[in-house]
């Protein structure tokens, strides 16, 4: 899980952006940058969308940063602006349409359930655990992309991702758990390690 | 407490956001059924892998736009 900021870093950032103190707006881009763009790419699908998304979000975040109230973490409130940049661009059209992921669907046949063969750290090197993983993560519908991502790559709690994505605990904690549930089905297949083709 | 409803509460239990008399029920199923101990460790295999999934590095082109955005910063 990536490294989360303390609040009281990213919020005497906040004061400095505030004061309009350049070094303030490096070290935000430096911190929160790739992280926007990580979950941007990952919503857009697209790596000219999401560097739009990157950028405008910073863009909207200066514009309005004397109206944030700090109700929530700098990182929540950015990733709430960059969720609505992309929800933007998907109703302009170029987002897939969204479906539902049933929970009956999800659940796991009859045959034998395959252990991990292997440590995640290690699991992740190999080429073909990558490529499902990726697809996987990039064929969910999109409001359960958007909660896997924040939670499960950008290590967002329970809470700031409801706040980011305007939705409940309750809708993340569902959405989540199908979005997982679906990346488990789709790495099933590699988890007796090299070769193992268990269901 | 019956596979299926253990099988919708997985992520909860994971994430320690359940109360400690479900979390307990169940641990109790898991230590007992086979088949929901393994899809159990399959789920925190997944998240796991997740987490070590690295970020997509950022393109030359956008940190010379953000480089950019720090120099001339729209107004406030």
């Amino acid at each position: 899980m990536r490294a989360e900021h303390s609040r009281d870093a990213l919020d005497d950032l906040l004061g400095a952006l505030r004061r309009g103190e350049p070094e303030a707006l490096s070290a935000l881009v430096d911190r929160q940058g790739p992280r926007l763009y990580n979950f941007a790419t990952r919503m857009c699908r697209s790596a000219e969308d999401a560097k739009d998304v990157t950028q405008e979000t910073f863009l909207a975040a200066l514009r309005s940063v004397k109206d944030f109230r700090g109700e929530s973490t700098v990182s929540t409130w950015l990733f709430r602006i960059a969720a609505n940049a992309c929800r933007k661009m998907r109703r302009h059209g170029k987002f897939e349409p969204a479906h539902h992921l049933s929970l009956d669907e999800l659940m796991p046949g009859e045959g034998p359930i395959a252990r991990p063969a292997e440590g995640p750290e290690t699991a992740v090197l190999r080429a073909d655990v990558r490529t499902r993983l990726e697809d996987a993560i990039a064929t969910l519908p999109p409001p359960y992309r958007a909660v896997l991502v924040l939670r499960d790559l950008e290590g967002l709690t329970t809470a700031e991702t409801a706040g980011a994505l305007g939705i409940t605990l309750v809708t993340v904690k569902v959405r989540l758990h199908r979005a997982r549930l679906a990346l488990r089905r789709a790495l099933a297949p590699t988890l007796g390690g090299h070769g193992a083709g268990v269901p | 407490m019956e596979c299926r409803e253990l099988f919708a509460r997985l992520s909860e239990y994971l994430d320690g956001e359940i109360t400690p008399e479900v979390c307990e029920a169940l641990r109790r199923h898991v230590e007992g059924c086979e088949r929901c101990d393994a899809f159990l460790d399959t789920l925190r295999f997944t998240v796991d892998v997740c987490r070590c999934l690295p970020p997509p590095p950022l393109p030359d082109d956008l940190r010379r736009r953000l480089h950019q955005l720090i120099e001339n910063p729209p107004p406030a």
